[in-house]
């Protein structure tokens, strides 16, 4: 994998606003995150869709809102889905908005849409959703971000576009 | 604030950094607006027993025995929310 330069990557002195605001929120974040650069046109790459919009299809349990701590949880959701498949569990944005138009928050029909006109190459069968309200960073990362992790490379994308709500 | 954060609080007995947390986790980050949700959820439960109401005690005695804490504390949850939904007075952007 090739990793892009590091320059301007967070936005400097993210993290320390962050921890002004809400004291002892967030963990300190200093370590260089790789991206990978795009092996092949984007008209021939498979593309996976990572959200944080609360987004889930609507046989699936919902999203814990209410724990204090957050939920370390994630769902598919099938690439191939309509809005009307899918429902938010999500407390923290607001969602009158995305209830009219998921694509706001959740592109899904516009990602369809460039699939079917080739813009890019596919998409993967499922995306990935999960809520932001985690307090426990350390095990976000050492599992909620893990398990998504494997859950994308098993769908062997050429691409991921992250989008946080 | 983080778990650290929140542990250190319960380690030092420091309550108000506690109840804190929760009142900025109901508040949606604004914590006069978390504790007006607190009481606004109790107050709600309050008028539905002010008629002393048949309730099902059995079951909430046979809850209490056989849940653990962890599941009762996260029902205590659920709980306040349901109640404030239940007001008709919802100051939430999203949705549970």
């Amino acid at each position: 994998m090739e990793n892009f330069n590091e320059t301007n990557q967070l936005r400097p002195g993210l993290w320390a606003t962050v921890n002004e605001r809400y004291p002892g929120a967030m963990i300190t974040k200093s370590d260089f995150v790789p991206l990978a650069k795009l092996r092949k046109p984007l008209s021939e790459s498979r593309l996976t869709f990572v959200s944080t919009a609360g987004v889930q299809p609507k046989d699936s349990i919902p999203f814990d809102t209410v724990h204090p701590v957050g939920d370390y949880s994630f769902r598919r959701v099938p690439s191939d889905s309509k809005h009307s498949d899918l429902e938010i569990h999500q407390l923290k944005y607001p969602t009158a908005g995305a209830k009219r138009d998921l694509n706001v928050i959740f592109p899904i029909e516009r990602l369809q849409e460039f699939a079917k006109e080739k813009v890019i190459g596919g998409l993967t069968t499922n995306f990935f959703s999960f809520i932001g309200y985690n307090m426990d960073a350390e095990r976000l990362e050492r599992t909620l971000a893990e398990d998504i992790a494997d859950a994308v490379e098993a769908e062997k994308p050429d691409a991921a576009l992250l989008a946080p709500a | 604030m983080s778990l650290d954060y929140l542990k250190e609080a319960v380690g030092s007995g420091d309550s108000e950094k506690l109840i804190r947390y929760v009142r900025l986790h109901f508040g949606d980050g604004d914590e006069a607006a978390g504790r007006a949700e607190i009481d606004k959820a109790w107050i709600e439960a309050l008028k539905l027993l002010l008629d002393v109401p048949e309730t099902k005690r059995e079951f909430i005695l046979e809850t209490l025995a056989e849940k653990d804490a962890a599941t009762l504390a996260h029902l205590f949850f659920h709980l306040h929310f349901y109640f404030v939904r239940r007001s008709g007075e919802w100051i939430h952007d999203g949705e549970l």
